[in-house]
């Protein structure tokens, strides 16, 4: 019961106090890129949880198992994650494409746009080495299922926000906006607010 | 990253692939790419310094070598190989700053391995470098890198002074406004997103403003 505990606030952690659009300014590229529709915001947010949660598993593994052991782990992490997931996205397109023609029509063309989403490597990277972007100096590393678990929670934290986001640029197209503000900029200036709101979020509970 | 720019046709040569990064293809407030780090390190002047370095450094050389290799890299394997040309460059980033910058790179450590996958390098080599000649590659990722840097450097006099009060270099302070209560909320996380709005707005007005001109004088 402990444990599942422990998990369940990790997963909060992730999703909500360390949000990684909002308070961790990670990926915020592909946010503004799409968020100005819904239909494709889905679809996004679908392939990005998939995406991650298996980038992280042979990320921690490679890191585990490959690196660390060889003593390699600080010169060749930032090549050896990014091939992980380069090369996973396109297996994943490849397995896609064969088995299920459906899936690859809804996410297929996000796939390959994952592949420079920053959050995924980020996700990786901090599951072997927590608070490394959270500068949270937290001594023990995680374990498999908590590397897993505490992605899982970075991807729905950011595929809840971009869909939100996407929501509120639907309505905000239809509002009378001043002149200049038109278009990206009131897009900012709403992400501003909303930032503002995730920071209550702050101090709730450590990851 | 689609639509590949074919260089040098026109008479602007040289100076304008040089020129063109700082308004007409500026990276974060024309072609939108590379945010999270520009807006995540703009809160310190000095910060941007450091990162708009490491961004020409690795846009240049990246861009130079993508340009040089460019008719042996088969075109269906092309982005992982840009990928691990690009990494190689930032991973002798990373250890430089580690091993000679140690107070910077504490504070901006965490957004230099994110360099690998700032979109502004990936698009530059997929969308430029690919299908240009050498020179105007690397004149090209100068330039780009340089336009990242300005909008920087604005982005973060506008946030730490007014945020703070004061400008600091290292321990010394170069700009005291000498004042306690300045708007902390811009150099928190919602500052950032307002400043850059302000930033877009200003564009906005400005070529609004040109464009009748222009069109003035054309006619």
């Amino acid at each position: 019961m402990h444990e599942l505990w422990r998990f369940f606030l990790l997963f909060l952690g992730a999703a909500l106090v360390y949000n990684i659009l909002l308070i961790r300014f990670i990926a915020l590229c592909p946010f503004f890129g799409i968020s100005n529709r819904m239909e494709t915001s889905i679809g996004m947010s679908i392939s990005v949880i998939f995406v991650m949660v298996m980038a992280t598993s042979v990320s921690w593994l490679a890191w585990n198992y490959a690196l660390e052991p060889l003593g390699v782990g600080e010169f060749l992490y930032i090549p050896a994650f990014i091939l992980v997931i380069a090369s996973l996205v396109q297996f994943v397109e490849m397995v896609i494409k064969k088995t299920s023609p459906p899936l690859y029509k809804a996410m297929g063309i996000y796939l390959p746009l994952i592949t420079t989403n920053c959050a995924v490597l980020a996700a990786a990277t901090e599951s072997v080495k927590p608070g490394f972007f959270t500068k949270l100096n937290i001594a023990y590393s995680y374990g498999f299922l908590e590397a897993v678990v505490y992605t899982l929670g970075v991807a729905v934290g950011f595929s809840a926000v971009l869909i939100i986001f996407a929501a509120m640029r639907e309505r905000i197209d239809m509002a009378p906006v001043p002149k200049f503000f038109r278009g990206v900029p009131i897009a900012f200036m709403a992400a501003a607010l909303f930032s503002l709101a995730f920071m209550g979020f702050a101090g709730m509970f450590k990851l | 990253m689609s639509g590949e720019e074919k260089a040098g046709q026109d008479k602007g040569g040289y100076l304008r692939e040089l020129t063109k990064g700082f308004i007409t293809t500026n990276p974060l407030l024309v072609l939108m790419v590379g945010l999270c780090s520009s807006l995540a390190v703009s809160t310190r002047v000095e910060n941007c310094i450091f990162m708009g370095l490491a961004v020409i450094f690795v846009l240049t050389c990246s861009n130079v070598i993508i340009s040089l290799i460019r008719r042996f890299i088969p075109e269906q394997i092309r982005i992982p190989i840009f990928i691990v040309v690009i990494a190689s460059f930032v991973t002798i980033v990373d250890l430089t700053l580690k091993g000679y910058f140690k107070p910077v790179y504490d504070r901006l450590g965490v957004w230099i391995p994110l360099i690998v996958v700032n979109c502004i390098i990936l698009a530059r080599a997929e969308g430029y470098a690919y299908s240009n000649k050498v020179s105007f590659a690397a004149l090209d990722g100068l330039g780009l890198g340089m336009g990242y840097t300005s909008v920087l450097l604005i982005m973060s006099v506008f946030r730490e002074l007014l945020g703070t009060g004061k400008i600091v270099f290292g321990n010394t302070a170069l700009i005291n406004l000498g004042s306690d209560s300045m708007p902390v909320i811009l150099i928190m996380f919602p500052g950032a997103f307002i400043t850059f709005a302000l930033l877009l707005a200003l564009l906005q007005w400005y070529n609004a403003r040109r464009k009748p001109e222009e069109e003035g004088e054309e006619g």
